[in-house]
């Protein structure tokens, strides 16, 4: 009798447990495990810009982050804490947001990410917030006014940027071809532009302001538009949904027209 | 995992685009010898002046030694790339990567050249004098051969740590292995993951026969050693190899 005691004993604990652990399951299906997952780590976690003036900047005097995407990471928390501090800022470039997105560091990545076909591949893409162009910035000694004086020259692009296949394309168009040289960080073709290693430091244009100085100018050229996107892991496709749908209500409802004009995008 | 960083549509763009790996892969080569020649010429001059009688010359070694040994390469090529155009001197990045390789891993080869002459009994020397050499006809005929053998297995070391070390060119758009591999994954395919995996096969066909030769090489003086004559007991050559880590990209940025 003991013996069989103790065995219904032991099978309700197994029920019990079952039983929380089965509802549990269940919960987790029940549509937004992604956003719970965020709201159990207690703060979102999004990979931005450091150096870009007007999308994602750190303030040097603060240490405080500034722009258009840091604006609406702080939207995104105050959606899914009710908090808009809630956020974790991960600084990143443009080589190091897709790896960091990959392996689970940051939940988000909002920092100048274009759209592509090929990115799609790998990431999921919200709706695109904002659209730009690829421009040039040169030395106004070196007698550069357009893509068609570019024969022959060098390109400092980013590596990981679109930047690089846009202006082959608008220079194939006009007949024109020049080299390129890759580097990992903007502050390096910066560089390279500065002690004449590079005759063009080529990004996105909004990008290029944060490095205009009194030696060097933007060409007005601007090449194949660039969308910038919320990327999540492929996995998360709710959490992409999610976003997206965020982003549709604040495209409507003129949240992202503010910011724009706000940051004088 | 049709989407995943291992997909297998990544590896068919790779082998399709394999011979921009190939390019790189000869500019590593090329680097990688004429680098390593240039460090072999360095570090016997080098390591004869800090086994030298002559204060001045110790002096000169010393000098050397401590500035490329205690800075980092990274720094050194962005130093020549990104600083030396402003004095007008505007080196192409082939030659930097050769210069900037070869002279920090001479200072690395100094030191093993050195070790090797010192570990030659000093009695040696002494002898070769009374029976009339010259301080340099005993080096070249006496003290460098028997040196030659011992630091042998340290030299191939350091000649892999070179050869991994050339993928700073990669900074400063050398057109290398490393920077053609990152170039490719991150233009549009983002196959980070093959093209790392490929380039880390790339490298290891380039480094591991000359580990194993070395450690063979190593094997075989030892146990010739029991004995007596040069490469005895004793006459270990403090490995440099293995303090010049690779020099990891993420490191410099």
């Amino acid at each position: 009798m003991k013996f069989a005691k103790k065995v219904v004993c032991v099978a309700l604990i197994l029920a019990a447990v079952a039983g929380t652990v089965f509802a549990g399951g269940k919960q987790e299906s029940g549509g937004s495990g992604d956003v719970d997952r965020i709201k159990g780590h207690g703060v979102l976690r999004v990979g931005v810009k450091s150096d870009v003036p007007g999308f994602g900047l750190q303030n040097p005097a603060t240490g405080l982050y500034e722009g258009l995407e840091i604006e609406l990471a702080k939207l995104i928390a105050q959606e899914i804490f009710g908090d808009p501090s809630k956020v974790a800022f991960t600084p990143v470039t443009a080589k190091t947001r897709g790896p960091l997105l990959d392996n689970g560091d940051i939940d988000l990545v909002i920092a100048t990410f274009t759209v592509t076909e090929e990115r799609k591949l790998t990431y999921n893409f919200s709706t695109t917030y904002y659209t730009d162009a690829v421009g040039m910035l040169v030395k106004k000694a070196a007698g550069i006014s357009g893509l068609k004086d570019l024969g022959g020259k060098t390109i400092g692009v980013a590596q990981s940027a679109t930047s690089r296949v846009a202006i082959k394309e608008a220079g194939d168009k006009i007949g024109v071809s020049f080299g390129f040289a890759e580097f990992a960080t903007y502050p390096e073709i910066k560089a390279a532009l500065d002690s004449g290693r590079v005759d063009v430091f080529s990004v996105d244009k909004s990008i290029l302001a944060g490095y205009l100085d009194n030696e060097t100018v933007i060409l007005p050229e601007a090449f194949s538009p660039q969308e910038y996107g919320i990327a999540s892991k492929k996995s998360n496709t709710e959490l992409t949904s999610y976003i997206d749908g965020l982003i549709k209500k604040w495209l409507s409802d003129g949240t992202i027209a503010g910011l724009v004009s706000q940051f004088k995008l | 995992m049709s989407s995943g960083p291992f997909a297998l549509w990544r590896w068919g763009r790779l082998f399709k685009d394999f011979p921009g790996f190939l390019e790189g892969f000869k500019i590593t080569l090329l680097v990688s010898i004429l680098a390593l020649l240039l460090a072999l010429i360095l570090g016997i001059i080098f390591g004869l002046f800090s086994t030298s009688n002559k204060k001045i010359l110790r002096a000169i070694a010393r000098v050397y030694v401590e500035i490329f040994q205690n800075t980092p390469l990274v720094v050194q090529v962005f130093f020549v790339y990104n600083a030396l155009p402003y004095v007008g001197v505007t080196l192409d990045v082939f030659s930097i990567g050769m210069l900037c390789v070869g002279i920090y891993h001479g200072a690395y080869v100094s030191e093993v050249v050195r070790a090797g002459i010192s570990s030659i009994a000093r009695g040696q020397m002494e002898a070769a004098k009374s029976q009339g050499f010259s301080y340099l006809q005993a080096m070249r005929w006496i003290i460098l051969p028997q040196t030659l053998t011992i630091v042998l297995p340290p030299l191939a070391n350091q000649a892999v740590n070179l050869i991994k070390n050339t993928s700073v060119m990669a900074l400063v758009a050398g057109g290398d292995l490393m920077y053609r591999a990152d170039s490719w994954a991150s233009n549009g395919t983002l196959s980070y993951g093959p093209a790392y995996i490929i380039t880390g096969v790339m490298y290891f066909i380039l480094c591991f026969p000359l580990v194993s030769w070395a450690r063979r090489h190593e094997l075989r003086i030892k146990n010739r050693g029991t004995g007596s004559g040069p490469g005895g007991p004793g006459l270990v050559v403090p490995a440099k190899a293995g303090t010049t880590d690779h020099i990891h990209q993420g490191a410099a940025l």
